[in-house]
């Protein structure tokens, strides 16, 4: 006979039980287990299977010792009242499927408590996965949608954190701001050494002030010549922006000084790439003398790997530069040129406002220096060096981020949509369970624990597709959010979609909840099946509205951006790309750069080859100065500035820019000669609008001396040319001033390759040529200048592209809402439309009725949607051209999209509404 | 065989169910058990590890109680008896479950749309 006692002992486990009560227990559980057992040896079993009968009795011990646990061995015995205390009461104690007791917890016992509110939780849980199992459809679709929704904002929110909230990686980076001058029409210009060094000297808000300036530099070496970018710096700029170098030592003020006097070798500090590169990674590389930019250096410092230069993207600082010296600040030459883009740290306690206040005076002071330096207009501007850095970016972003933020809404009013359809279907299933005594509040409970359920699994997700659509938005980004180094999910994002896959979750869950605390439960019971059919709700049409009103926003922002963006390719940027292969070089001498264009010109299929020191859209440190016409008097000079370029004979043509008037220049336009200088058709208009501008004299900046030897000089106009596009395909900056490369040497230029056709191997070809020439020369960039046309319209294609993309799944999710609420009130309606036809109303007045019910919505919608847009536009507007924000044919073009989208949506409901069967209606009726 | 009911409806009616047997009489656990099933005609049973903690909720609430019983030649058993609130519970229990199954079969003789 089996031991029934040391069976229940083995599989019993009640440890927190008083030993007493515990051996009470497993006593009486062994005796019934004993008669079980004996009850089927009478049937006829053998021992063995009598027992095995027996144990089947029970098939969860731990359950079982659950189970007792709940019911309270540990507690002391409770009144009859507190157990069936709601049969006291108007509500009976029976309950199907939801919990009847919630756990409640004694006062003032908090431990309790949490276990009450933990208990509940579970419960809700369980059941809320048990209802979205039985109906996996909707819970799919509820998932899929909200995890559209949430993605997009995790992937767009990605961006918006790693540039707009993160700091910039550098030591003290919210005290760090940019300083730059305005100087005539320039608001941004950088600034001279003279003026570096005054501000320096006057300012007491700033504790330190620094200044970079970028060239290109000859790297020659074992290997292939390279051009490098080097930058030009005061000693103390590195320090501002990095803790430490990986080797070696950051520049002194005394390093500044011995760059110059000519009995030092210059002291240079290379960046981690270009040690790696060029050295080897080499440890020693410290006091090592290196061939670098036309000269020997020696080197006395690495930068750490992730150092990175992020500036503005007009200031000409690229990100890349790879190597560093330095140069003296020049307190003696107020006429100098500004080439010095500075920054400073704010001392502690200051702030922006306060510095700007004290950039004011020091420009005051400035200007009353000398009334004939060019310091007429001098202005200082101090700006966040991060908000500076964004603030192209931060417009498109944030526009991008409204515009997720409607795609979310739509998902959500879908989701609401769903639930809310679904809630009518269960309020017989909810009254009979606020009957059974489940209280309003736990109904509430459970069908928001629902929502949050479909937000966690939407967030979930939403992660993996907001990881996904980072990765595609990388491969897309523009230049401006180049700088900004990696973008990924870290916490705050994880945060961020938790919250947003939260607060939405409450938000759709919401209407639901709403129902049920409305719910009359005396009707519920006695009405169920009336309160289903018959009572309308308002809530399908305000979801249909909202959807409709907030695709018509986005539809328009994307219309808008869209066309901008075929505006752009269709620009005319005032040269012709095609055709034409550019590459640059650093240069030694004028004849080195005649020699290379002869050359190149004999190359078969090469139609015409020039050389200039600025290439449109190019990223090369620009160069622009004041002009003014002859005559002009001493207050009309230095304000106004043109880009000044130096070029080769046959540069527009080779270029595919436009000869308006006059000739091109010539071998004789050299400093021997009178100098020269090609107008565009912008500063023509302006100086000589009703008169030729050939022939006429205007003061500019050129350097017969040799580069960067800038001086004053009047120069002859002999020729017009259609205004470039030299720094964005949309915004003209200034007018441009063309001399000869002869009166204006640059120390790199770039050559221009027209072809016919494209010509094979012409990079071989080019360097080929170039190392004929000067085996030392380094060919870079060498792309065909079609490549700095697309980049220049990156920005612009970034936002229309993802914003039509966003519109693309705005207009899907509405679709899917509108088709859902008809199909709903479709199927609600059968019993009405069986008797409407009973009683003699046609098919097609079946369809127009359920059409008008349908689209009545969407008519609110698009009338609310209109004037959203409106708002829209008016924040659109800085990333539009050639748009009008108010053009009515936008508004009417999505007009028609919006209406025909929602005929869509209702056909399929209205045909199912035309081919019910009125018997059959009436008798579901 | 008859269908047996779902779990959910036997778990909302097992105490109603345990009081009403014990109306009559005191009786030991796996009696009521076997009694359940035989009036029910098998189509509500409940296993030792269901019905055990049913008692014990029962008891702890003071709507039943046990006392252990020793018989000459029968090994000690615990015996239930209602108490006098466990049958003051039972009846106003009934009546709620009447009027319960009452507006359920009235729902259910209703064709809903």
């Amino acid at each position: 006979m089996p031991d029934w006692l040391r069976y229940v002992r083995d599989h019993l486990s009640l440890s927190d039980c008083p030993p007493a009560r515990e051996a009470e227990i497993v006593e009486e559980l062994a005796d019934q287990l004993e008669d079980a057992y004996q009850e089927a040896l009478r049937l006829g079993l053998s021992d063995e299977d009598a027992f095995r009968a027996a144990g089947q009795h029970v098939s969860d011990w731990a359950k079982l010792a659950d189970d007792l646990r709940r019911a309270g061995f540990l507690r002391p015995q409770r009144g009859p009242e507190d157990h069936f205390s709601v049969l006291n009461g108007k509500q009976p104690a029976f309950s199907v499927g939801i919990n009847r007791h919630p756990v409640r917890a004694d006062k003032g016992n908090i431990g309790a408590t949490a276990s009450a509110i933990a208990s509940n939780a579970r419960h809700d849980m369980h059941y809320a996965l048990r209802i979205l199992a039985k109906n996996p459809g909707f819970g799919l679709m509820a998932v899929l949608t909200l995890a559209i929704g949430i993605g997009a904002n995790t992937a767009i929110f990605s961006f918006v954190n790693s540039v707009l909230f993160r700091p910039l990686p550098y030591p003290n980076a919210d005290r760090l701001a940019i300083i730059l001058s305005g100087q005539g029409n320039a608001n941004r210009a950088p600034v001279s050494t003279f003026e570096l060094f005054n501000i320096r000297e006057q300012t007491r808000e700033f504790d330190q002030i620094a200044g970079i300036w970028v060239t290109d530099a000859a790297l020659p070496g074992e290997g292939d010549a390279e051009q490098v970018k080097r930058g030009v710096i005061t000693s103390n700029f590195l320090p501002l922006l990095c803790a430490k170098p990986e080797l070696g030592r950051f520049f002194r003020a005394e390093d500044e000084d011995r760059q110059q006097d000519g009995k030092h070798t210059r002291a240079i500090i290379i960046s981690h790439g270009l040690w790696g590169r060029r050295f080897g990674s080499d440890p020693g590389i410290i006091g090592r003398s290196v061939r670098i930019g036309g000269g020997s250096a020696v080197v006395i410092g690495v930068l750490p790997a992730n150092f990175r230069l992020i500036f503005p993207n007009d200031a000409s600082v690229p990100s890349n530069v790879e190597y560093f010296d330095t140069i003296p600040i020049d307190a003696s030459e107020p006429r100098g040129p500004g080439f010095l883009h500075l920054i400073g740290r704010l001392r502690r306690g200051s702030n922006l406002a306060r510095a700007q206040e004290e950039a004011n005076a020091i420009a005051t002071r400035l200007r009353s220096l000398d009334s004939e330096i060019a310091l007429a207009n001098f202005r200082i501007y101090v700006f966040s060096l991060h908000a500076d850095d964004v603030r192209e970016i931060r417009t498109t972003l944030l526009l991008l981020f409204g515009g997720v933020a409607f795609v979310l809404l739509i998902a959500c009013a879908n989701v609401a949509h769903l639930l809310m359809a679904r809630a009518m279907r269960r309020v017989r299933e909810t009254t009979i369970r606020a009957a059974l005594g489940a209280s309003r509040g736990r109904l509430v409970c459970q069908l928001l624990t629902e929502s949050f359920l479909l937000g966690l699994f939407g967030g979930v997700m939403a992660l993996g597709i907001g990881w996904a659509a980072v990765r595609a938005i990388l491969a897309a980004r523009p230049p401006s959010l180049a700088n900004f180094g990696d973008v990924h999910l870290d916490v705050r994002v994880f945060a961020f979609t938790f919250a947003v896959a939260v607060c939405t979750s409450l938000l759709f869950g919401l209407a639901p909840a709403i129902s049920v605390r409305r719910l009359n439960l005396t009707r519920g019971l006695k009405d169920v099946s009336r309160q289903v059919g018959s009572r309308r709700y308002h809530w399908p049409s305000f979801l249909v509205s909202a959807e409709v009103a907030l695709a018509f926003a986005l539809l328009l922002g994307t219309g808008l951006l869209m066309r901008t963006f075929i505006n752009i390719l269709h620009a005319d940027p005032g040269f012709r790309a095609d055709d034409v292969s550019t590459f640059r070089i650093t240069v030694p001498s004028y004849q080195t750069l005649k020699q290379l264009q002869k050359n190149l010109s004999a190359v078969p299929g090469v139609k015409s080859v020039s050389a200039v020191s600025h290439l449109p859209l190019d990223d090369t440190g620009n160069w622009y100065d004041y002009y003014w016409k002859e005559g002009a008097s001493a207050d009309q000079q230095n304000t106004v500035m043109a880009d000044h370029r130096s070029t080769l004979p046959g540069y527009f043509s080779a270029v595919g820019a436009t000869v308006l008037k006059g000739r091109d220049f010539n071998e004789s336009d050299d400093a021997s000669h009178q100098h020269v200088a090609i107008v565009d058709d912008v500063l023509a208009r302006e100086l000589w609008p009703d008169e030729t501008a050939i022939g006429r004299k205007l003061n500019i900046s050129d350097s017969p001396a040799g580069a960067y030897q800038f001086q004053r000089d009047w120069a002859v106009v002999v020729g017009v040319v259609r205004h470039v596009q030299c720094h964005s395909l949309t915004a003209s900056v200034r007018p441009q001033i063309y001399v000869p490369y002869q009166i204006a040497p640059r120390p790199s230029m770039s050559f221009v390759i027209r072809a016919i056709g494209g010509i094979p191997e012409l990079g071989a070809i080019v360097r080929r040529q170039v190392a004929l020439v000067n085996k030392d020369l380094a060919v870079t960039h060498l792309e065909p200048l079609s490549a700095v046309v697309v980049r220049a319209q990156a920005e612009s294609r970034f936002a229309s592209v993802l914003a039509t993309l966003l519109s693309a799944i705005a207009l899907l999710l509405a679709c899917v809402g509108i088709y859902g609420v008809l199909s709903y009130s479709v199927a609600q309606r059968t019993g009405e439309i069986g008797v409407r036809m009973a009683i003699g109303a046609g098919r097609p007045q079946v369809v127009k009725m359920i059409l008008t019910d349908g689209l009545s919505p969407v008519l609110v919608g698009l009338t609310a949607g209109f004037t959203v847009s409106l708002f829209v536009a008016h924040l659109l507007t800085r990333l539009l051209f050639g748009v009008n924000p108010g053009d009515p044919a936008n508004y009417a073009l999505i007009l028609v999209i919006l209406i025909l989208v929602s005929m869509l949506a209702a056909f399929l409901p209205a045909r199912r509404a035309m081919k019910v069967d009125p018997l059959t209606a009436l008798r579901c009726e | 065989m008859a269908a047996m009911f779902n779990r959910e409806l036997k778990k909302g009616s097992a105490e109603l169910l345990v009081l009403s047997f014990l109306e009559v009489r005191p009786r030991h656990g796996y009696e009521i058990g076997k009694l359940i099933e035989t009036h029910s005609k098998k189509r509500i049973q409940f296993r030792i590890g269901s019905l055990y903690p049913i008692l014990f909720r029962l008891e702890q609430k003071g709507l039943i109680s046990g006392r252990w019983v020793e018989k000459p030649g029968e090994r000690r058993r615990r015996y239930y008896r209602i108490t006098s609130e466990g049958r003051r519970v039972l009846s106003r229990q009934r009546t709620a479950w009447e009027e319960f199954v009452s507006t359920i079969n009235q729902l259910l003789s209703t064709k809903h749309a």
